[in-house]
């Protein structure tokens, strides 16, 4: 976690400044600068490449200086809130699909609508990744990459082995018992066929949406019933009794991030993750990731895949620059140089024009998950209605429930009923 | 005049937003829009329908209960070897202290995983003796002791305490006692004990009120979850997650009024007893 950053775009200023003086002739205090705060989430990864295309930006346009603030997810929410409740909002903000209705119902975000197309030249990336910005059918964020979830496994683990790896015409049936058989092939300590998904909550999803079901109903009910989570359950329970995937006293040390996942802790050869985290794993181990679709409940079964932003600009309600607000965002996903510089970090790019521009500059990581999201995306469902609040309580609800099971503190039989009265009364608050 | 700024701080910074809170915790409110007048329903959520609420509660009274009296044994223990006239005794007490500077910060809480996790330090001194340990920091039934263990290796400043207590101790009574024939351990409870009894109390109150407020190490171990099944849920990480996790700022702050209270009944009541084992030489 890092504390918030100032972008070195401050001190590049005072060395223009300085170079201009020593040139002499030019006035350093000739244009008066405009400031516009950029506030995002992530690692030093994306942080290095968001202040990159800063500087890009800001050398274009000397009259504009971009304060970059970023935090961690978790320290994230709790500051945006803060700064929120003190009207003190940055102009750019960076926005997940979860938070964007709260945020927009609320009045803090501004409606971006009249920008487009002229200051925001979005037209190319089609309705579906468009209108997953809109609420209430004003346009509020700006797509910023997509996404699909995936599961990660190393590669040449499952090759040595001579295990089949992970892919979506198994069914979850299959994959346990592929999983089994490489806990006892892989020649490592300690180490399993995939790590414990009970909890993980896009799992469940994409599991839930292979049966029809979703986990929520948009009208802030749960999609699902206590039998449906109590099968869950009791799927990932038999996974753990025949060491397909790790104890729950290992899995515990997992705390939701990619730092301390199974595969980064070298624990389980497969994790369950979103497709641009592939980056964020992949600098953090040895072994060669590969990058599946989730696998299914039995032939002729659908995938429970949808694409999502995997996040979104918007920009404050308060701010005073709007327009330079918005020419920012449009850098980021409507121009080459801007798109180049982030790469596909935060997803692939919803334009068709910039997959083009950035597909020459593309690593093999890269490349990797631009062709995962092409290959998902004639495979994928609609997108889900936006998670009621009390939601984000909810998912960490399904790794309580999960570690209870795997520590026989809840029956497995109980399991179900557990979770969805708990999480019924989480939304009953609100 | 001079106390200007201290009393600018204290009303602004201190009992503003304190009598602030105490307004909050009978609201809804979420930072975003305007805190609504609920009345006393946060209470009594707390009191009938909260079963987290209860959770934390006995996870931070197995903790006081643990680690105050055996933090103060440790401690005591320490000072009293200290306190046998070694050379370079300022050193050892500024050693000694080193653990209490150090141990709410991320690197000790790292430390911590790596010593008592399944591969950790631990495990492998244990396997040397043949046993197999469990991976104690993320094992629900474990996860707690080793916080106590970490609260007990903090013991530099009840250390310190101890220490000038005993030098208040007058020698020529364990001379006296030893010209008796009394044995080591019949002067330790017979002089020492009773002697020291206002320093012991006072750290007790003390240790217990922090052990009340405990919040980093279990912040830092769990990564704010409290986990593994919330068996390190201390109540300063529930109100945490409420306030910020959840955005529920008036029901946090209900929360934070009702420690407010069980630790005062907690002071009083040691207060009220202590008159029957604390020793004042007046």
């Amino acid at each position: 976690m890092s504390g918030p950053t100032l972008t070195r775009r401050s001190l590049l200023a005072a060395g223009t400044g300085a170079i201009a003086l020593a040139a002499g002739g030019v006035p350093a205090m000739a244009q008066a600068t405009k400031k516009v705060r950029m506030y995002w989430w992530g690692s030093k990864e994306r942080a290095d490449r968001t202040i990159k295309a800063n500087s890009l930006y800001t050398a274009k346009n000397p009259s504009i200086t971009i304060e970059g603030e970023t935090l961690g997810w978790g320290d994230y929410w709790p500051r945006m809130a803060t700064q929120a409740a003190g009207r003190n909002l940055p102009d750019v903000i960076q926005m997940d699909y979860r938070y964007i209705f709260e945020y927009a119902r609320r009045g803090a975000l501004l409606p971006l609508d009249e920008f487009v197309p002229k200051t925001l030249a979005i037209s190319d990336f089609g309705k579906a990744a468009t209108d997953c910005g809109r609420v209430d059918g004003k346009l509020y964020g700006i797509n910023l990459g997509m996404n699909s979830s995936t599961v990660l496994y190393m590669r040449d683990v499952f090759a040595q082995a001579g295990v089949k790896a992970p892919n979506h015409q198994m069914s979850w049936k299959e994959f346990a018992a592929a999983s089994a058989e490489l806990t006892k092939a892989a020649k490592r300590d300690g180490f399993y066929g995939t790590q414990d998904g009970g909890g993980v909550e896009p799992a469940f999803e994409g599991w839930l949406r292979t049966r029809g079901k979703e986990l929520y109903n948009g009208d802030d009910k749960l999609g699902f019933t206590a039998e449906d989570a109590g099968e869950w359950f009791a799927m990932w329970d038999e996974m753990r009794k025949s060491k397909a995937c790790v104890p729950a006293d290992v899995q515990a040390l997992d705390k939701l991030s990619p730092d301390s996942s199974m595969i980064v802790l070298n624990k389980a050869a497969v994790c369950f993750a979103h497709s641009n985290q592939l980056v964020a794993y992949q600098v953090l181990t040895k072994d060669k990731l590969g990058m599946s679709m989730y696998p299914n409940i039995g032939p002729g079964s659908k995938l429970g895949h949808y694409l999502k932003p995997s996040m979104l600009w918007s920009i404050a309600a308060t701010t005073k620059n709007a327009e330079d607000a918005a020419k920012i965002v449009n850098f980021y996903v409507a121009e080459a140089e801007g798109a180049k510089a982030i790469g596909v970090e935060r997803g692939v790019p919803a334009s068709a024009a910039m997959r083009a521009a950035i597909s020459s500059d593309l690593d093999e990581l890269g490349k990797m998950m631009v062709d995962y999201i092409s290959f998902v995306s004639d495979k994928v469902g609609a997108l889900p209605p936006p998670p009621p609040k009390g939601a984000g309580e909810i998912a960490f609800l399904l790794k309580r429930i999960n570690e209870e099971v795997g520590f026989n503190k809840t029956k497995v039989a109980d399991s179900g009923k557990a979770f969805v009265t708990e999480a019924q009364s989480i939304l009953a608050r609100g | 005049m001079f106390l200007l700024p201290w009393l600018a701080g204290f009303f602004l910074l201190t009992l503003g937003p304190t009598l602030a809170s105490l307004v909050l915790s009978f609201t809804n409110f979420d930072l975003i829009q305007a805190p609504r007048w609920v009345g006393t329903a946060n209470y009594e959520r707390i009191a009938t329908a909260d079963a987290k609420f209860w959770r934390s509660m006995w996870v931070t009274f197995l903790y006081v209960i643990m680690s105050v009296p055996l933090k103060l044994a440790f401690a005591l223990g320490v000072a009293m070897m200290l306190n046998r006239g070694i050379q370079g005794l300022p050193l050892y007490r500024a050693l000694f202290y080193l653990p209490s500077l150090l141990g709410a910060s991320v690197a000790i809480a790292v430390l911590w995983r790596k010593l008592f996790a399944g591969d950790g330090l631990l495990n492998q001194f244990l396997a040397m003796f043949g046993f197999e340990g469990p991976s104690w920091v993320s094992n629900p039934d474990y996860a707690l002791y080793t916080l106590v263990v970490l609260s007990i290796w903090q013991f530099g400043s009840p250390m310190i305490i101890f220490l000038a207590g005993l030098r208040q101790i007058p020698q020529d009574m364990y001379e006296a006692a030893s010209l008796d024939g009394a044995s080591p351990l019949r002067q330790f409870v017979k002089i020492t004990l009773p002697l020291l009894t206002p320093v012991i109390f006072f750290n007790a109150i003390v240790q217990t009120i922090d052990a009340f407020k405990a919040f980093t190490p279990a912040f830092i171990i769990s990564e704010g979850t409290g986990g593994p099944v919330d068996s390190t849920l201390f109540y300063t990480l529930y109100l945490y997650q409420e306030a910020f996790g959840y955005l529920r700022m008036g029901y946090a702050s209900a929360l934070a009024w009702v420690l407010v209270v069980i630790v005062a009944v907690f002071t009083a009541f040691s207060f009220l007893t202590s008159r029957y084992w604390v020793h004042y030489d007046d």
